[in-house]
């Protein structure tokens, strides 16, 4: 098999091997329903509240506000409707113009359902202010959603002050730390956040699992109803095997966040230090003190489609942040956000780093990248 | 239409290496390479490229029409 490099890990993450083997006796012999009284489904009924006092203790929140979902579509989508449907006397929901489509399209439903939104653009940098905030905010402002990181450029928002001024206001404060956990500290006492969503896949866990943390108190309705799972609050047989490899994932990850950033940190100055040396004509998109592991770069006059499978056939996977959608380049919505300019913002591509990548590999990213970008065509 | 040929080699060329060197190389291009030569460009094997011309052609890229 052709040799890769996997340069797009927030898209996706490799599943760490020590979770698969946490998994593992769970998909095998312990593969009971946590939910029945019998005795097969104690080890299952433990393995979750474990699994559950693991992740909040690595949010600082406490287990019972933890909430098993299917990953991080599932919790934005009921963050985003399960509040605004919760409380009909404050019906408006703030969010901006660079979250995450299931953050945008859950308010473009309710919307449809006569509740207000308002989107907040951000600044050159991506960061959303908290003077944007405080313009559109209002006392009929029910819940205000805010990424931790986005998921794009890796710009970290300011949470703690965005939260701040929705609780002045009496508001509620979501943050999709999807792209955020397992790769900076959060903390949501510290953020005061009280609802914040997150999916396993994205910090070496498995897909098709994540949570929603809810403050104790915060009014919110079941996006899926049925069974009395999740304290009644989240219907659906418990996927045991998943939330344990969760729990080990990102256990695993805040214990080796320090180094993992630091690493990330010196891969990312690497590809842009080869890139500087051959005087290659770029803007590196976002907040310099974004995630270390994401670079989101513009260049000039190139097509970020093509750049993407030029380095696909060299066996080095990216995302590109403009798509041919059949009969035209589509430039993603975040960059059409933070201005790019026309001619870089068509030949954007992400470069996301992660624990497994190696200095090694950032050094053939970088030199790769060049000879695409100088071939003349 | 006038047969085209590869600038480098002079093969007779395809209208999907056309559509491919358009789509990966220049959208511009008035002078296109063959299959073999795109491969020599890009650093990849042949077949690479005939799988890419079949997933373009999947997501209905206009040029391979």
């Amino acid at each position: 098999m052709k040799r890769i490099i996997y340069a797009d890990n927030a898209a996706t993450t490799r599943i760490d091997p020590a979770v698969l083997e946490a998994m593992e006796p769970f998909t095998k012999e312990d593969y009971a329903n946590a939910s029945q009284p019998y005795s097969f489904s104690r080890k299952a009924k433990a393995a979750i509240k474990n699994a559950r006092e693991e992740i909040a203790k690595c949010i600082n929140a406490k287990p019972s506000e933890i909430f098993f979902t299917s990953g991080g579509t599932e919790s934005d989508n009921w963050a985003i409707k399960g509040c605004a449907f919760a409380d009909e006397s404050k019906r408006a929901t703030i969010t901006s113009t660079i979250e995450h489509h299931a953050i945008l399209r859950s308010c473009q439903f309710i919307e449809r359902l006569g509740y207000p939104v308002a989107y907040i653009n951000p600044n050159s940098n991506g960061v959303i202010t908290v003077e944007a905030l405080d313009q559109v905010i209002a006392g009929t402002t029910n819940l205000v959603s805010i990424a931790t990181a986005n998921n794009e450029i890796g710009t970290i928002q300011p949470i703690k002050k965005l939260a701040e001024i929705a609780h002045i206001n009496g508001a509620f404060f979501h943050t999709d730390a999807v792209q955020a956990i397992g790769h900076i500290p959060v903390d949501v006492n510290e953020l005061n956040v009280d609802l914040l969503s997150a999916s396993a896949h994205k910090f070496n866990g498995p897909k098709g699992i994540g949570f929603l943390y809810v403050r104790d108190g915060t009014p919110i309705l079941p996006l899926l109803n049925g069974g009395a799972q999740e304290n009644s609050h989240r219907a659906g047989t418990e996927n045991v095997a998943s939330i344990v490899g969760m729990a080990t994932a990102l256990s695993m990850n805040c214990s080796q966040m320090q180094n993992s950033q630091q690493q990330s940190s010196e891969m990312a100055e690497l590809i842009c230090s080869i890139l500087n040396a051959a005087e290659v004509d770029y803007i590196h998109n976002g907040y310099i003190d974004g995630l270390k592991g994401i670079l989101n770069l513009s260049f000039r006059g190139k097509d970020g489609e093509a750049i993407l499978h030029r380095l696909d056939l060299r066996g080095i996977l990216v995302s590109t942040g403009s798509a041919c959608d059949s009969s035209s380049t589509q430039v993603s919505h975040v960059i059409r956000a933070i201005n790019v300019p026309d001619s870089y913002a068509k030949g954007t591509i992400r470069i996301s780093l992660g624990k497994d990548n190696t200095i090694e590999e950032a050094r053939i990213i970088g030199e790769t990248l060049v000879s695409i970008l100088m071939e003349q065509a | 239409m006038k047969n085209k040929k590869c600038k480098s080699c002079g093969t007779e060329l395809k209208k999907d290496w056309i559509a491919l060197h358009r789509k990966l190389l220049d959208i511009d291009a008035k002078e296109f390479l063959c299959i073999s030569c795109l491969a020599d460009t890009f650093g990849c094997e042949v077949e690479d490229l005939e799988i890419k011309i079949e997933e373009f052609k999947e997501q209905g890229c206009v040029l391979f029409k």
